[in-house]
């Protein structure tokens, strides 16, 4: 409790420096909702075992190490390449902080805006009240409060009314510094009747360092919305990224979220349902050594006839950990809901774990909800029949395993983006060569 | 639907059958709680010295505690300092040897809620430990028990006669400081049952208590120890009952069963206590710690429980199976209606070998009231080739209602299979209309819908318990559909 004490303490001293430098300081809407998410972090600290939403992840190991903001560093252009997708507009934040340098916008359509948070709050700022903070509050959790008193830049994506974008927009997180602490705050607007596919990638150079990633998505009337996550973060990383959704009434929000990389990684992923709209989130975790994969999702089902589906798939190994923690709230009045959610697991060493607590909160009657959680190991008679195939047992369990998380892949309409990520599946599961 | 609203309404609004206060004279305790009077509570049952001990540890460790607030229920506030912690019927000096002595009006209680006792011994199926407020007051074939090495009787009874038994085994399920209610029952509780089948005995009869709660004010704090000792096998069942009042009483029990190696331990319950008004005015908290340990090899503890009654139920029955090999299984119906409140469910806890464990729960929530199942599996690393099925369903009838699931599923071992499945959704209006075009009432086809949704728990009820659990549901839900 001294640690958390003492590191919060730190934080909250540098933040002293820190404060003036921030964008928006001259903005009483923002800087309201900054003293409000330095106010709880200030009381609380980061969000402790105690707090029912985080009985499985425990982040003391975040008050080991006090991370700092630092400045743009220099970027190995080719490392960066390599997660880069060619057929896509691409936006870099490196450090957490916009680098138009690095970003590829060219032939974008009139109707879609891509532009830094910090520029747009040192340009216009008026375009952002209202709108920022409306889809998650600082009394969300800690992180939310910590990103939202610390945020320093991001990215404001606007897709115009009846707009399209016309290739996907890919939003690579690269973060290059040892110990760095990297807060950015995104907002997506996809006004009615628009659509979009926004693809984010996280990946680090450095070695150790903490991301904390808050996006809001508005989604108007009839809009779509595809989301995909890839957090490859580095291996001692640690991750923790929010997308919180508000839909309009007819909104489709969808997202896959693949978890494979950092130390310990928390996703949170909410959505607000208006009336008849649908909501579908896959995800899949693969955690191996002592990672610790946190998985977050809450569909409110505000307004009838709205649909929801989720399906998530965990696979751990060694000393891993893995979390799923799924719910579905049917509100008094949203009658007509469908809504069903799974979550399977697999387990593959005697020191894994996985901790599952899917959860249905219903106020209504005329809805239509299920759930269903498993969680096993390797059917051994799979594996015999491929052993009984001449194919030796190391592989035929890696070939299962990889099906099993192939799955989740599959549900991957872009291509190019199913090719990368099917690279960095295929190399947790080496020895399939045939 | 056909039914019109007018008739729903009188439906609904039927008042609680088994609502009616005894006038009995009680030896009462004024309200309040202090070391003294968990000492004159001692006394006055004239209990062993480790009894106080026990008592006032428990007690030491409650003021320390919090009540739990994590349940998906709104609790008014309770005031511990306002009830009083203990209550006799005035006929305790001399116990009544046989039915014959036992006070006339005591009997016709039992007669109004349908359990004639001097019809028991001819029923010769069951053994009843009747329980009136506090103390024991008419105990039933102990001979025949006796015969079989049984030992059935009130715990109070048991600390007197068979001390050993109950030091080596109270508290060892259920530690004093387990949670804030069952410290509170460890410091407080005045009577329960306490049964202990010997080793290779099967009990010959199903053993059964009837509790009832009645002079006003009175918290009643039950204390149940049921151990089985190798190779036996026991059915207990356990039903309820309260009269009509309309300030809210405190319930807080702890069962704790023993299973040692091939034991077997069947646990039924229908609860129907007063639920309150349809306004949501008294009732009953019913906040019950109800744990077993499968300690032995191929042991088997068995909860089924059919909750209807209680305006606030908080209770999970639990199996901590130790053993290898050993079975723990839930099977619950739990239905609310009117401003009723529920969170139950189960925790079953592997830690032996090739353990195994099932889950079946079915909720039914109408009116405005709020029904949760709240279920941890846990498997421990140890626990290779542990297997557990989760079923939990919930049926809503109205639209004001609400039903929530909330389960923990936590392994540690990759050769565990766990599964899990819920499903939420109101009674079909197709198969509503396919009963009611085959001539039944909208009323009986509601009834046989929900009957047929609980089918899966009823059949592991007794016979005896079977009909009285459908009958109550009858009651409880007729016409809450509309």
């Amino acid at each position: 409790m001294i640690a958390a004490e003492q590191s919060a303490y730190s934080y909250l001293s540098a933040y002293q420096d820190l404060a003036p430098s921030l964008p928006g300081v001259d903005q009483p809407w923002l800087q309201q909702l900054r003293a409000e998410g330095l106010a709880a972090f200030a009381e609380r600290g980061f969000p402790n075992i105690r707090e029912e939403e985080w009985r499985y992840t425990n982040l003391s190991a975040l008050n080991k190490t006090v991370f700092a903001p630092v400045a743009e560093q220099g970027i190995d252009a080719a490392w960066l390449q390599s997660y880069r997708l060619e057929d896509a507009y691409s936006v870099v934040l490196v450090n957490g902080r916009y680098v138009a340098g690095l970003s590829a916008l060219s032939g974008l359509n009139d109707g879609v805006s891509v532009r830094s948070l910090a520029e747009v709050l040192a340009q216009n700022p008026a375009a952002l009240a209202g709108k920022l903070g409306q889809a998650v509050a600082s009394s969300e959790h800690n992180l939310v409060a910590f990103n939202t008193a610390w945020f320093a830049d991001g990215v404001v994506i606007e897709v115009a009314a009846k707009q399209q974008l016309d290739k996907p927009l890919q939003i690579l997180h690269v973060v290059t510094e040892a110990n760095a602490l990297v807060v950015s705050r995104n907002l997506f607007l996809v006004n009615d009747q628009a659509e979009a596919e926004i693809i984010e990638t996280y990946v680090g150079s450095a070695d150790s360092y903490f991301t904390v990633s808050v996006n809001e998505c508005l989604l108007g009337r009839n809009a779509g919305l595809t989301f995909y996550k890839a957090q490859l973060e580095a291996a001692k990383a640690q991750h923790f990224g929010g997308t919180y959704v508000k839909q309009a009434p007819d909104s489709r929000f969808a997202h896959h979220n693949f978890a494979l990389g950092s130390l310990l990684a928390r996703s949170d992923i909410h959505s607000d349902l208006d009336k008849a709209s649908a909501c579908t989130l896959n995800g899949l975790f693969v955690a191996s050594g002592r990672q610790h994969l946190d998985n977050h999702t809450r569909i409110n089902h505000l307004q009838p006839y709205a649909i929801s589906r989720e399906f998530y798939k965990g696979v751990l190994d060694k000393k891993a950990r893995g979390v799923f923690q799924g719910r579905v709230v049917v509100a008094e009045g949203a009658q007509h809901t469908d809504s069903e959610m799974n979550n399977r697991n697999l387990l593959l060493s005697a020191d894994a774990e996985v901790d599952t607590k899917p959860q249905l909160e219903i106020y209504n009657d005329d809805v239509k909800c299920s759930h269903g959680v498993t969680v096993g190991q390797l059917e051994e008679k799979s594996v015999f029949y491929l052993q009984s195939r001449g194919v030796d047992a190391e592989t035929a369990r890696n070939i299962l395993t990889f099906a099993f998380a192939n799955e989740m892949a599959d549900k991957v309409e872009n291509a190019e983006l199913k090719g990368l990520l099917l690279q960095e599946l295929l190399a947790r599961f080496p020895a399939m060569n045939l | 639907m056909s039914t019109s609203a007018q008739e729903i309404e009188n439906l609904i609004s039927q008042e609680y059958k088994q609502g009616f206060v005894t006038e009995l004279e009680a030896d009462t305790f004024p309200p309040g709680l202090d070391e003294d009077v968990i000492r004159r509570l001692s006394k006055v049952k004239n209990e062993p010295e480790f009894m106080l001990e026990y008592r006032l540890k428990a007690f030491r460790h409650w003021q320390t505690m919090n009540e739990p607030d994590w349940a998906q229920l709104k609790i008014d506030p309770i005031d511990y300092q306002a009830i009083s912690y203990y209550s006799a019927p005035k006929s305790k000096k001399d116990k009544p040897k046989s039915l014959d002595e036992v006070d006339p009006e005591l009997l016709e209680t039992y007669k109004k809620l349908g359990i004639p006792l001097d019809e028991q011994e001819r029923l010769a199926g069951i053994a009843v430990d009747a329980v009136f407020d506090s103390v024991s007051v008419a105990t039933t074939f102990k001979g025949k028990l006796k015969e079989a090495g049984v030992i059935f009787c009130p715990i109070s009874e048991a600390l007197q006669e068979h001390p050993e038994l109950v030091k080596q085994y109270l508290g060892s399920v259920v530690p004093v400081g387990d949670n804030f209610f069952a410290a509170l029952n460890s410091a407080v509780f005045t009577d329960g049952s306490f049964v202990y089948i010997p080793k290779g005995v099967r009990c010959p009869m199903e053993l059964s208590t009837y509790f009832r709660i009645n002079a006003a004010n009175t918290g009643q704090f039950e204390r149940t120890l049921i151990i089985a000792d190798e190779g036996s096998h026991v059915s207990y069942l356990e039903g309820c009952t309260a009269p009509m009042r309309d300030e809210n009483q405190l319930h807080a029990a702890v069962v704790e069963l023993v299973a040692l190696e091939n034991a077997q331990i069947k646990y039924s319950t229908v609860q129907n206590w007063y639920p309150g008004d349809k306004d949501g005015v008294g009732g009953i908290y019913n906040f019950v710690t109800k744990r077993a340990e499968c300690r032995g090899r191929n042991s088997k503890v068995s909860w089924t429980q059919v909750e209807t009654g209680s305006a606030i139920t908080w209770k999970y029955p639990s199996c901590v199976l130790l053993g290898d090999d050993s079975v723990g299984e839930f099977y619950s119906v739990a239905l609310t209606n009117n401003l009723q409140q529920a969170d139950t469910g189960t925790k079953m806890i592997h830690i032996g070998k090739n353990t195994r464990s099932t889950i079946v729960s079915k909720g039914i929530s109408a009116g405005k009231a709020q029904n949760t199942y709240r279920g941890l599996v846990k498997v421990a690393k140890s626990a290779e080739n542990a297997r557990n099925h989760t079923q939990c369903d919930s049926l809503l009838v109205g639209d004001k209602c609400g039903a929530h699931t909330f389960p923990y599923v936590e392994v540690k071992q990759p050769s565990a299979q766990v599964e899990h499945e819920a499903t939420t959704s109101k009674i079909s209006e197709d198969q509503l209309f396919f009963c009611q075009q085959r001539g039944l009432s909208a009323e009986d086809a509601v009834s046989m819908i929900v009957n047929g949704f609980c089918k899966e728990v009823f059949k592991e009820l007794p016979m005896e318990f079977a009909v009285e659990a459908q009958a109550l549901l009858g009651i409880s839900l007729e016409g809450a559909v509309g």
